[in-house]
């Protein structure tokens, strides 16, 4: 009901084409996200320069690296190493990409503390996309199954996809909102092969 | 608003037809926003979505482009 009574305030504001999705988000099959509005943003000023954005997702693209590569030592399923074995070298080339953008932005190549010395607040070090720390994960995953495993990294992998549409939106450089765009492309790739091994392993 | 508003007719998609349209369409080209409180939004929320509480968007739809086809949930 709520979102019926959004539609009318907009309508009624001028709105053009409004919709509401009958039935909520209880309706809805598929990925959801979780966290705060400002979940990965709040670390940014409205003023954030681009650079700043990079610098975190560069942060959370290595901590989700770390992860599936310990991930991919420690289960015995051969399809399931092979996936995170992939997803590894995925955002692998997520961090290049990530770097390229940054030295083409700043004129520069980034300093070796890269990116602690461009992200001013937390998070530093140990995080991942989602923006959970890796050594958490990886203790909390120690004795699991693989589709608890899977689980966590579909929850993580739903929020970074999360991120990057809310960093394209903000972002004012055209050229990174193609970087964001393409990223967050490419999360969702991940997600469908995530949520396709699950299936199978229920 | 009056209380008349509530009852003009509002167009409704269904999650799927929802889902396929978020699919086809960039980020840019929409505004997809979650009605509901924090507390909600925070345990889950479709991805992209931008969080306006029901109460609080009379005061906030300036944020929203009205000429993007609006989702709201």
């Amino acid at each position: 009901m709520r979102s019926r009574a959004a539609a009318s305030i907009l309508t009624g504001a001028g709105f053009q084409e409004v919709y509401s999705m009958g039935g909520g988000i209880r309706a809805w099959k598929g990925l959801v996200a979780e966290g705060i509005p400002e979940a990965g943003m709040t670390y940014f000023s409205p003023a954030t320069r681009p650079e700043e954005m990079i610098a975190l997702a560069w942060l959370l693209e290595d901590g989700s690296c770390k992860f599936y590569e310990s991930i991919a030592k420690i289960i015995e399923d051969r399809e399931g190493k092979g996936v995170f074995e992939n997803l590894k070298r995925s955002e692998e080339n997520h961090k290049t990409t990530l770097w390229k953008m940054y030295e083409e932005l700043s004129g520069k190549a980034p300093a070796p503390e890269f990116p602690d010395t461009v992200i001013s607040a937390e998070p530093r070090g140990d995080v991942m996309e989602g923006g959970m720390s890796v050594s958490e994960a990886l203790t909390w995953s120690e004795g699991k199954e693989l589709k608890d495993i899977l689980e966590l990294s579909i929850s993580l992998e739903s929020n970074s996809y999360d991120l990057y549409l809310k960093m394209e939106k903000k972002v004012e450089d055209n050229r990174s909102k193609q970087v964001f765009k393409v990223l967050s492309e490419e999360e969702k790739k991940h997600l469908e092969q995530l949520t396709s091994l699950f299936n199978k392993r229920l | 608003m009056s209380v008349l508003d509530y009852f003009k007719p509002v167009s409704t998609w269904s999650a799927e037809k929802v889902k396929e349209f978020l699919h086809q369409k960039n980020p840019e080209d929409f505004n997809l926003v979650d009605v509901r409180q924090p507390k909600e939004y925070e345990q889950n929320h479709l991805p992209g979505a931008q969080l306006i509480p029901v109460g609080e968007l009379p005061n906030r739809f300036a944020e929203l482009d009205p000429n993007k086809p609006t989702i709201v949930y």
